[in-house]
């Protein structure tokens, strides 16, 4: 047990809650829900009627849920964790054999950079954590690094496509479509994939919703972005001029009238779950707006996030929410940290200084609140935290008035927690500037096999016909990393 | 679950397998090198390999650790590679199978079992395997026949690869005879069905009841809703040929192309903005769709069709749809930031994109496959994927003018350069054969004219005239200059003139008023303004003949003034000579007049033998707002107050300095004059001679009035035409490389010679290959004809592609027809695809296509007056028992709308409905315009559509997915839009009941509630409520009144009626098509 478990309710407790809000809604049409888990495979190619019914994955899971803290802009490893005292040594000096065309200015190629930040090794497992992360410092146990990750693109945009979709180019699934499509969801009266992107106007990450596409997979999988900030759903709330019991009304009508229509029409599966994908947007229109509601939470757990800080207030209420809706069943979850790029996202090209430490500022409190808030409720042990962006930053600097650092596709860092993963483990390592990765390298594609794999899936057999070929999220390649997995 | 997307008759690997080894065939003359290990090796051993090894290796193993894929590093498909073993460690010790980790996986001994997919190995076959490992693991060849057999880019298929039923020539088939005791069979189509469905002694379903097939028409036909009054018509006509009148009338109407463009447009993967980071818009991509709906409504030739739609620019230049339709090429999303490390493998993925789409699209064939490895399963090898990719090597993506009419454009010109030689040809015989004989008796009567009083403007003499856009200048008599050419954005006049005033004080700027330009000018913008950005001049010495001019001195400005100047900030007169582009001087609203202003040289200029002036207009802060018609002239003296031209009385003696020059040469004596004297006499004669002024002006006139060409920009694909300019031309992307090469493993690092250009092997029938299809390009050709030789390839019935293209496009019809074609996967025609249920029907429905001149809607009228679409979609427990995915089509199969077709729906219910034709609709979903002119911007898909499964844009889609989510639902009941069309529907409703005829149902006379929901019922669904359904629309109505009235809403039984509309329009029965 972690210290800081004063006000927590014992673990043996906060398990019926999390089946208890799953089943949230659950009296209303129970007689619906029998139907949408029927299993559709006797129906052919067509797709499912109830596509985001729950199903078994390969083996056993260790994840039932993830939730992916997205570090938009591409986050400077040698500036977080990936601690290289020899760029103190060498400070100022070319890094030998550089190609100037590694990152995204070539004109702008500065000599090797120190970092700004402090480094210090913490917990009982001695990882390395930058002055960035004081919170999450902290954390260190609970987290296994893997600090050889590599990636295909030196560009943004590509990069994006890459990490999310195993695949630099558009119209591929992206994880969190695959996993749902894989997994279906526990809770069938929210979305089963959320996304949440930067509500400080700073826009979307490259690429905007491409980011959390569906590709070729039905439109049902692709991400549900809610806006934090304002109506977080589409289509949510009903007209103003409709009170509930009119529109209960309604349903109730369409629902007779269906009836009457599926009797007279035979047994036909798609008119019965058509008929259930109304009930189920009934409940969503309760079950939606209560998962988003933080009023129910305790004034200590505000205070856990830091949802009054200003600083980190809108990414603390993300992380909150993120909780509340993988107590709920959501199956997979991103938050984006920052917008789009340059100062408006991780994208530290001028002044990595200003840039990290703004960003830090913003996610560090919040991520090591939801790190402990999942632990002390039990739900740390199933659900998959993943703390990474789309590459790391070049050791040297990037030249301008306060330096900053340029993309970097060769070398950068991911850690996870949680959902099986083994704690307190560091795999693979960069060279001794943090240019490359070269001890145990980690591809994206092994990244996805690992996430794939701690979900109960066999990345190798989750597969979807499309144009005629068995399409993967890792396409030919990817390896469990097995060292991280507990 | 987790495989719900695989077809779920997917063949066996080992079926699989047997047919990736066949297709290739060793090159000749090659050598064998594993054939020697055979004559050494165990005979015996041997025997099981051939017998045993090579079909059990070939069928189980060989999908994953073969020639084209090696799974772990392991690779069976020579002995060699065997031996080798794989990142497992040695798989083989030959001689002792208990010790070969090969043998122990395949036993289970050890993990992980393989093979992986598919029942264990059975006893027999592992005995097999364990003798020939005892035996030494002897090959006689290779397992897959091209390992080290010369390079892969010279690879041949085999022979019989051509013999697949897709592959084939289009067979002659007769439509069969079934017994048929009902009478069933309206025709040929029919006959198959029946014959398929006698076989397993099935009955086909009854007829759909009539207002069931009309709506099943106008949605399959149109896309939209069949009014109640259409089917009322339709259910009370008896006669005859009632039915087959309707589907022509439906197959003629203008939605048939809207909707069937739509099917098209979702295997083109068409959308309107390059997608990726940016995702810059595609303004001028919507002439694609126009094209496709216009060429299904005008039934143009589906050859042509495809033909157009990969070489139109090459094939029919003169011809703007032919343009258009190569937006099929150019509708792919591309990444329009790039790093200089993604340069090539981007160009590399714009070519896949092209030709991966003409493969699903046109030939139903997954040919993008082929980029990495020779195809797993279709006879395609790699390097038949870069010659095709060839083709397109210089093709890219351009916006394009293309001529509306290039032939009456040919036509106008020429009929403007006769009236042009007319004119010139009257004022040159005029000059020849009038004017020398009144030469005498002007210079008789020629009197010098008064000293002049007052500021006086002297034209000078034009020596250069030039504009930045390449405009020409007509000059006129008055000294002006007509601007001709297509006007610019942004433009800037030169212009170099000699004046023979020693003293120089102002300049005047004329621009003046002319009928040929927009409102009267005197600006060339559509409503006449003008707005001068900056005007400067320049002087130097007029130069000696020969001699080279002195670089001029540049002459500061003072004093602008002008007859008028626009009232607005930064138009006055003086922001002309700022030196500040950003500010003009502009003349609006006094359009039409003619406007002058002056400036007056700070420093006068002052040179003996006059001086050469530089002026210098621009243009630059509004676009096409250059002057039309400007006139320089210049004074001795500072201008004083600028008075414009008027028809009255022009400030500028235009003719001043030329009656000075005639006094000047009168005055000489006889023994003086030259013959440069005499000549100069006869040229200013002429301008003082009202008859050749007059002639003359007729000719400039005429000049002016030169045809300009009616143009349409249109986002085309072709070659040497400017690429469209974007992010990545910063970095200095070159769009396309002069070369394709072949690539290992598809990477642009590892090239391997260069692709020349060519068809698929296996579907191609003639020696020649591509030979056979090329033709010499025009002389004037801008573009290398290769697409136009592909394009014939693709359609060539006998010795190309295009009897595959003839079953494929037949098998879509059908398919959305019936919503299941006849071949399951409709793009993928390869050993992966499905058979097709009734293979003799596709042959011979592709073969009609082809003997009725390519032409669909024949093909349509075949498919929808057949006996087999106009059964009901009524389930049947005791058919679906014998074939219960209705593969033999015993009913119509039930489906639920397109988001198109849904959202189209609604609005006509709501009679909303734009009907308007083309174009495009812009991205507020909420415009009453169909669906299919939404703005497809592939970030901002429309989230109606999308909601309802429309593709993503990005590959070519077949087939939709039909979902059924809770967001559906959500969108149904509280969108804003749908809301307010139930509101829409409620009204018409309202208004029709009052004079709806009674309704069948029902005991007693009407009431209005009765009504109502009758002329509801009709609207929706085309019939009228049962009696139970008019009980509970009854029961809803009352009580939603009520409770509308009670929250004091004061138009309760209208809001209650919208509530209740809403409910209809969300019905299963009105979201299908039964």
């Amino acid at each position: 047990m972690s210290a800081s478990t004063d006000h927590v309710p014992p673990p043996s407790t906060s398990l019926p809650r999390r089946e208890l809000l799953r089943r949230a809604g659950g009296g209303f049409g129970m007689l619906g829900l029998a139907g949408l888990l029927h299993d559709e495979a006797a129906a052919g190619p067509a797709l499912p009627d109830a596509p985001l019914a729950p199903r078994p994955g390969h083996f056993p899971a260790r994840a039932k849920s993830v939730i992916w803290l997205f570090i938009n802009g591409g986050p400077s490893h040698v500036d977080t964790f990936d601690h290289k005292p020899a760029l103190a040594a060498h400070d100022g000096e070319p890094l030998p054999e550089f190609d100037k065309n590694t990152g995204f200015f070539a004109g702008a190629v500065g000599g090797l950079m120190p970092s700004p930040f402090e480094f210090r090794r913490h917990g009982a497992s001695g990882a390395w954590v930058s002055s960035l992360f004081p919170h999450l410092a902290r954390h260190v146990d609970r987290m296994a690094f893997i600090k050889s990750c590599w990636t295909d693109s030196n560009n943004h945009a590509p990069a994006l496509l890459k990490i999310n979709t195993g695949i630099a180019r558009m119209g591929y699934p992206c994880t969190g479509s695959w996993v749902t499509y894989g997994l279906g969801s526990e809770n069938r009266d929210l979305p089963g994939f959320v996304v949440m992107y930067d509500t400080k106007g700073r826009g979307l990450p490259k690429g905007y919703a491409t980011n959390w596409s569906a590709g070729f997979l039905p439109g049902v999988f692709q991400g549900t972005g809610i806006d934090t900030a304002g109506t977080p759903i589409p289509n949510l709330a009903r007209d103003q001029a409709l009170s509930a019991a009119q529109q209960r009304a309604q349903f109730d009508l369409a629902a007779r009238l269906n009836g009457r229509h599926h009797a007279a029409a035979g047994d036909d599966a798609a008119l019965q779950a058509r008929i259930e994908s109304f009930e189920l947007a009934y409940r969503m229109q309760m079950a939606a707006p209560e998962a988003l509601d933080l009023a129910s939470e305790t004034r200590e757990t505000h205070d856990l996030y830091g949802l009054d800080d200003p600083t980190c207030g809108h990414f603390a209420k993300q992380c909150l929410i993120a909780r509340r809706l993988v107590e709920r069943g959501v199956r997979f979850i991103q938050i984006y940290s920052g917008g789009e790029e340059n100062q408006r996202s991780w994208d530290g090209h001028a002044d990595i200084l200003g840039n990290h430490s703004g960003f830090a500022a913003e996610t560090d409190r919040p991520i090591a609140a939801l790190l402990e808030d999942l632990a002390r409720r039990g739900l740390l042990d199933e659900t998959l935290v993943i703390w990474g962006g789309e590459f790391g930053r070049l050791p040297i600097a990037q030249k301008g008035a306060k330096p900053g650092r340029d993309h970097n596709p060769h070398a950068f860092t991911v850690w996870m927690a949680g959902g099986g993963t083994r704690p307190g483990v560091t795999h693979g390592a960069t060279d001794e500037f943090g240019f490359k990765a070269v001890t145990d390298r980690v591809s994206v594609n092994d990244l996805h096999a690992t996430i794939l794999h701690l979900l109960g899936m066999d990345h190798r057999r989750l597969t979807y016909r499309f144009n005629g070929r068995d399409f993967r999220l890792t396409d030919v390649a990817g390896t469990v990393v097995a060292p991280v997995v507990a | 679950m987790i495989t719900t997307g695989r077809p779920r008759h997917r063949r066996s690997r080992g079926r699989l397998l047997a047919g990736l080894v066949s297709w290739l065939v060793p090159l000749a003359g090659s050598v064998d090198a594993t054939a020697a290990d055979a004559t050494m090796a165990d005979p015996r051993g041997l025997e099981v390999f051939t017998a045993h090894l090579r079909p059990l290796l070939a069928h189980r193993c060989g999908g994953c650790h073969g020639a084209g894929t090696v799974e772990s590093e392991f690779d069976l498909s020579t002995r060699d590679t065997l031996l080798a073993g794989g990142a497992g460690g040695p798989a083989v010790v030959p001689g002792s199978a208990v010790t070969s980790r090969m043998y122990r996986l395949a036993a289970r001994l050890e993990e992980p079992h393989m093979p992986e997919e598919g029942d264990p190995l059975t006893e027999e076959e592992l005995g097999w395997l364990a003798e020939w490992i005892n035996r030494g693991a002897p090959y006689d060849r290779p397992l897959i026949d091209d390992a080290d057999r010369g390079p892969w880019t010279d690879r041949r298929i085999a022979p019989e690869a051509r013999d697949s039923w897709a592959f084939r020539p289009l067979a002659a088939v007769e439509p069969p005879r079934p017994a048929d005791p009902l009478g069933w069979c309206r025709n040929p189509i029919d006959r198959f069905i029946l014959v398929a469905l006698e076989r397993v002694a099935l009955a086909p379903s009854p007829e759909a009841p009539a207002h069931t097939l009309r709506r099943r028409l106008a949605f399959d036909l149109t896309g939209l809703p069949a009014t109640a009054a259409e089917i009322a018509a339709f259910t009370a006509d008896p006669s005859a040929g009632g039915y087959e009148r309707m589907v022509d009338d439906l197959l003629a109407r203008p939605a048939f192309g809207e909707r069937w463009a739509q099917h098209w447009l979702d295997v083109a993967r068409f959308a309107e903005s390059f997608g990726y980071e940016q995702d810059y818009d595609r303004p001028h991509a919507f002439h694609y769709r126009d094209f496709v709906i216009k060429a299904f409504n005008d039934d143009l030739p589906y050859d042509t069709f495809v033909r157009w739609q990969i070489a139109g620019d090459e094939l029919a230049p003169d011809t703007l749809e032919a343009w258009k339709a190569t937006g099929f090429l150019a509708a792919g999303a591309f990444p329009t930031q790039l790093t200089e490390k993604e340069f090539e493998s981007a160009r590399y993925g714009e070519l896949d994109d092209m030709i991966g789409t003409v493969g699903t699209a046109i030939l139903g064939m997954t040919i993008g496959c082929a980029r990495c490895h020779d195809h797993k399963f279709d006879p395609i090898p790699q390097a038949d994927y870069y010659r095709l990719a060839a083709t397109f090597t210089t093709t890219i993506r351009a916006n394009v003018d293309v001529h509306v009419d290039p032939g009456r454009h040919r036509a106008d010109i020429a009929a403007w350069q006769a009236r042009l030689d007319a004119a010139t040809a009257a004022r040159d015989a005029y000059e020849r054969d009038e004017l020398p004989g009144k030469r005498a008796a002007w210079a008789a009567a020629w009197a010098p004219p008064p000293a002049a009083t007052g500021p006086s403007w002297q034209l000078g003499t034009l020596v250069r005239a030039t504009s930045q856009s390449g405009g020409s200048f007509v000059p006129l008599a008055d000294g002006s200059l007509l601007v001709a050419g297509e006007p610019a954005d942004r433009d800037v006049y030169t212009f170099e003139i000699d004046t023979p005033l020693e003293t120089v004080a102002a300049l005047r700027l004329d621009a003046l008023a002319d009928p040929s330009l927009p409102r009267g000018g005197p600006g060339r913008s559509g409503h006449g303004n003008f707005a001068l950005s900056n005007l400067t001049v320049a002087w130097a010495p007029i130069p000696a003949p020969g001699a080279a001019a002195a670089k001029p001195t540049p002459i500061r400005l003072t004093a602008a003034r002008a007859d008028f100047s626009q009232t607005q900030p930064d138009l006055a007169v003086a922001y002309a000579i700022d030196g500040d582009a950003g500010s003009s001087w502009a003349i609006d609203p006094k359009v039409g007049v003619s406007h002058a202003a002056t400036f007056d040289f700070a420093e006068p200029v002052r040179h003996t033998g006059g001086a050469r002036l530089t002026v210098k207009l621009e243009f630059m802060n509004n676009s096409r707002h250059a002057i039309g018609r400007p006139r320089l002239a210049f004074s001795q003296e500072p201008a004083g107050a600028v008075d414009a031209v008027t028809p009255e009385r022009d400030p500028v003696d235009a003719l001043a300095s030329d009656r000075a020059r005639v006094t000047q040469l009168l005055a000489l004596p006889e023994s003086r004059r030259t013959p440069e004297t005499e000549q100069d006499l006869v040229r200013l004669h002429r301008r003082f001679d009202a008859g050749w002024q007059s002639l003359d002006a007729a000719v400039g006139r005429i000049a002016a009035e030169r045809p300009t060409p009616d143009l349409v920009k249109v986002l085309a694909a072709s070659e040497n035409v400017p690429h469209i300019p974007h992010h990545a031309d910063g970095r200095g992307y070159p769009h396309f490389y002069a070369q394709t090469h072949f690539l290992r493993r598809g990477d642009p690092g590892a090239k391997e010679g260069v692709a020349e250009p060519a068809v698929l092997q296996v579907l191609t029938r003639h020696p020649d290959g591509i030979a056979r299809w090329r033709r010499p390009a025009p002389a004037d050709a801008k573009t290398s004809h290769r697409r136009a030789a592909l394009a014939r390839w693709i359609t060539d019935v006998d010795d190309g592609a295009g009897a595959l293209a003839a079953r494929v496009i037949v098998n879509r019809l059908w398919q959305h027809h019936f919503g299941e074609g006849l071949v399951a996967t409709p793009s993928d025609f390869g050993r992966q695809g499905e058979a097709p249920s009734h293979p003799e029907l596709l042959e011979w429905l592709a073969g009609e296509l082809v003997r009725g001149g390519w032409r669909l809607k024949p093909i349509h009228r075949l498919i929808v007056t057949s006996a087999a679409y106009r059964q009901s979609s009524d389930a049947d427990s005791a058919r679906e028992a014998v074939d219960p995915h209705n593969r033999l089509v015993w009913r119509f199969n039930r489906r639920r709308l397109e988001g198109e077709a849904i959202r189209d729906t609604f609005l006509s219910l709501a009679g909303a409905l734009d009907p308007a034709l083309y174009g495009r609709a812009g991205r507020d979903e909420s415009t009453p315009r169909r669906s299919l002119y939404l703005e497809m911007k592939r970030s901002r898909l429309p989230a109606f559509l999308r909601t309802f499964d429309s593709p993503d844009t990005i590959s070519g889609l077949a087939r939709r997915p039909v979902t059924t989510t809770a967001p559906q639902a959500l969108t149904i009941m509280n969108a804003p839009a749908v809301r307010g069309w139930a509101r829409g529907f409620a009204a018409r409703v309202a208004a029709d009941a009052s004079t709806a005829p009674a309704p069948a149902a029902g005991s007693g006379p009407p009431d209005d509630a009765t009504r109502v929901i009758t002329t509801a019922y009709r609207t929706a669904v085309g019939r009228g409520p049962t009696m139970d359904e008019l009980a509970d629309a009854r029961a809803f109505l009352a009580a939603q009144t009520a409770a509308h009235a009670a929250d004091g809403g004061d138009v309760a039984a209208a809001a209650a009626l919208a509530d209740f509309c809403q409910v209809l329009m969300g019905l299963n029965e009105t979201l299908h098509i039964e």
